[in-house]
């Protein structure tokens, strides 16, 4: 009997530290094949950007990964910000997130005095299975929230599954649990059809300075560099030959975490 | 019925050791009609002779050591209003009757409640002495009419009349007791009609065309013959469950293990019932007669006792340094508010949990920790003007949606909205042209892409709502002020740009008002794109 509930024990925690690590799997390395960056769930990412005029970047970046990870057992996304940040970066808009393809009425903001508070609703949003991902914009650096805060961070999302996005901003980096750590640079977008003086979708410049998602495009300066254009699907690597056009989209099914081509792919084809 | 004929010394004593421990008289005075009249004397200071309307300057002379005070009657009123509150310890419709002051009478309905006490005189016994334990002098009476009690607890105080007494009772008293206007009662004594016995023959109609027909209504009030209301300080609340301790606690640990006790008590209740609830308060009854009330909300009528116990915890912990438990906590209650049907659900292998729940539970966790409008949910509103088109909304006071309030076109909005536009220079090439470049915030931004403009009027039913600036532009707004005294078409129409700048960052810009009616139309920022 005991045998029995130990067996039942360690394969639970198995699953749990698969589901905690889904780093390229099938669905992942799928994903990327077709051209899409996808990141893993269950983890700490910091969303750096440059300076507060580069905020728009940062926060879409990190709304367009978390809108990955929503399903319907987890529908939960949950935007902090500071009230003091508001007049500086923006309040997140909901007619915006709207256009963006985030379900706006859905979304909560939370919106906290101080910094203590803030990391408090990010650990206790993140512990509820319900929440995919918490996106977290912090226009400033701040005392409280340094390597023992985003351990804690880290450790809670693996135990959830959820995903947290620390976004901030400046030049500096501090030492961080975060197991990835992203730079995003708006880059110059590809015109519209039919428009050439009028701005298209949004393109962005991705470094990924901590952890690895394809060592083939590490660069010298140590960090895989993407060129991302956001499309209704998630983001797609840029046709860079194609750079004064906005990239027309092959017809691929819409992916999205159930993974139709993935399916395909393990269906016997003797039918 | 309670009365506390010395409350305003007595609570300034009681607030004031230094007060309390002086032996000489101590009288509290108001300006009244431009002289320093005594308004309330202490128990020393009528012994003296000293009553409430002399002169201060009259009593000085007569008791040369006097204390004197100028009276707060704010302040009065606000610590017997907790006073009041905190009887709901005794009974749960606890009202202060005002007609005469506004503090100094209480009035409880202890209607099915008097046999917790042992009987009606036990009672009263009871709550007299507990008062008087803690130095107030206080007299009390209990009848079944609110003017027959407030009467006996004036002449014959600790004083029970029996149901249909109060006729008998109230037949030798002086009509001053009936509460009365003051020009009321000079009236019926410059008549002879000193006694409310004496009324008893009288032709009412003519009592009622010289003294008007409150006159009657008070005398009706106390004799039973018309029903007279309390208006309760505290809501009634039906379902409650409390815990009444021996020795006060004072940790708000113990408090809060307390409240889960009591949440699961409750929630047994509630279930017998098939019902939920939304709001849940908890009184907090502290020795020293005061009460502390904790209120928490939830986004869905539950009574899941481990909820409730947590969201209290969390409420608790916003509390912080202003928890002050005084001398300890003796009585607490918890109510349950907002009562609507809740169907028992079966969580079994087959049903689908979206997930749904759990957000709201976490909500409720969030607000209480962090405020009710520190969580939100943005809201499409029917307007047009970006500002506007959207509100933010608590969780937990969700209001239905607004069904024409949805954008009907696809038009780009920003993903980031300044609260307030902030205002830029713009350099454009001819004046209708888009931005060739900004200087926003002491920075130079090149534009290399820009598309627009899209066209937005003002609304005229909303033209006296100016536009929001922040404080460092609001002198330069001022400037123009002066011409924006009525409505018209085109001077604060708004047109919005997208731009894309050399770095490829992307802003909302929009100009006031159109060129050629404007005086001088003006640039803003308003948002970021993606």
């Amino acid at each position: 009997m005991l045998g029995k509930a130990q067996t039942l024990e360690t394969l639970k925690r198995q699953v749990a530290a698969l589901e905690t690590q889904p780093l390229l799997t099938d669905t992942q390395s799928l994903a990327a094949a077709a051209g899409l960056l996808a990141t893993p769930r269950g983890c700490v990412h910091e969303v750096f950007a440059d300076s507060l005029a580069n905020a728009g970047a940062a926060l879409g970046f990190a709304l367009a990964q978390a809108k990955r990870v929503l399903a319907p057992e987890r529908p939960g996304l949950i935007i902090l910000q500071l009230k003091s940040d508001a007049q500086e970066i923006g309040l997140p808009y909901g007619l915006g997130l709207k256009n963006f393809g985030l379900d706006s009425e859905a979304i909560v903001l939370i919106r906290t005095d101080t910094i203590v508070e803030l990391l408090w609703a990010i650990e206790e949003a993140i512990a509820c299975r319900a929440v995919a991902a918490v996106v977290a914009d912090i226009a400033y650096p701040h005392k409280a929230l340094d390597f023992t805060a985003s351990r804690r961070l880290a450790l809670r999302s693996a135990a959830s599954g959820g995903s947290v996005f620390l976004v901030r901003y400046g030049r500096d980096r501090e030492a961080g649990a975060a197991k990835y750590r992203w730079r995003v640079e708006p880059s110059l977008s590809a015109s519209p059809p039919f428009d050439d003086r009028a701005p298209g979708p949004p393109r962005w410049r991705i470094t990924l300075e901590k952890g690895s998602l394809d060592r083939r495009r590490r660069t010298s300066a140590g960090g895989e560099e993407y060129l991302v254009d956001w499309t209704e699907n998630g983001l797609v690597l840029a046709d860079t030959s194609s750079r004064d056009r906005a990239v027309v989209l092959p017809a691929y099914p819409a992916l999205s975490d159930a993974d139709p081509t993935a399916l395909g792919d393990r269906l016997s084809e003797a039918g | 019925m309670l009365t506390l004929p010395r409350w305003a010394t007595d609570c300034l004593k009681r607030a004031d050791p230094a007060l309390a421990a002086l032996t000489r008289p101590f009288v509290l005075w108001e300006k009244q009609k431009g002289a320093m009249r005594l308004v309330a004397v202490d128990a020393a200071a009528s012994a003296l002779g000293l009553s409430a309307g002399q002169s201060l300057s009259d009593a000085r002379a007569m008791v040369p050591d006097l204390e004197a005070r100028e009276i707060d009657r704010l302040y009065l009123e606000q610590v017997f209003a907790d006073f009041a509150d905190w009887h709901s310890n005794a009974s749960p419709i606890v009202s202060v009757l005002t007609h005469d002051e506004a503090y100094g009478d209480l009035c409880l309905d202890i209607t099915g409640v008097s046999h917790l006490f042992g009987g009606e005189a036990a009672m009263l016994e009871q709550l007299t002495n507990r008062l008087r334990d803690l130095g107030y002098t206080v007299n009390g009476a209990i009848a079944s009419t609110i003017g027959a009690a407030w009467a006996v607890a004036h002449l014959l105080p600790g004083r029970v009349v029996a149901p249909g007494d109060e006729s008998q009772v109230l037949h030798a008293m002086p009509v001053s007791v009936l509460r009365l206007e003051p020009a009321q009662i000079d009236g019926l004594n410059q008549l002879g009609l000193k006694r409310i016995g004496q009324l008893h023959e009288r032709d009412r109609k003519s009592l009622q065309a010289r003294f008007g027909v409150s006159f009657l209504l008070r005398l009706d009030q106390a004799l039973g013959w018309i029903e007279e209301k309390l208006d309760p300080r505290l809501p009634i609340a039906e379902w409650y469950a409390e815990h009444r301790f021996a020795e006060p606690i004072g940790l708000i640990d113990d408090v809060l293990m307390c409240t889960h006790d009591l949440a699961v008590q409750l929630a047994a209740r509630l279930e017998r019932e098939g019902v939920g609830a939304q709001g849940f308060h908890l009184f907090l009854y502290r020795v020293d007669h005061k009460v502390m009330t904790l209120s928490v909300n939830a986004s869905r009528a539950t009574r899941d006792a481990h909820h409730i116990g947590r969201l209290f915890a969390y409420r608790a912990e916003r509390l912080g340094a202003e928890y002050d438990a005084g001398f300890g906590v003796d009585m607490i209650r918890l109510a349950a508010g907002s009562i609507s049907p809740l169907m028992a659900t079966q969580t079994g292998a087959f049903g689908l949990d979206d997930g749904a729940q759990g957000l709201d539970l976490l909500y409720d966790r969030m607000t209480s920790r962090l405020g009710p409008l520190a969580v939100v949910r943005s809201k499409p509103v029917n307007s047009y003007i970006p500002e506007r088109a959207a509100k933010l909304e608590p969780v937990v006071a969700a209001t239905p949606d607004d069904p024409i309030a949805q954008m009907p076109l696809e038009v780009p909005r920003p993903m980031r909205l300044l609260p307030h536009p902030e205002p830029i220079t713009v350099i454009a090439e001819v004046p209708d042209a888009p931005p060739a470049s900004m200087t926003w915030r002491r920075v130079n931004y090149r534009f290399v892409k820009a598309s627009g403009p899209e066209r937005l009027g003002d609304e005229w039913h909303h033209a006296g709502n100016k536009l929001q600036l922040t404080e460092g532009s609001v002198e330069a707004a001022k400037a123009d002020e002066t011409e924006a005294l009525y409505f018209e078409e085109g001077r604060t129409t708004r047109d919005y740009y997208v731009v894309e700048d050399d770095g490829g960052r992307r802003f909302w810009l929009f100009r006031l008002g159109l060129f050629g009616i404007a005086t001088k139309p003006r640039w803003f920022l308003q948002g970021f794109f993606s």
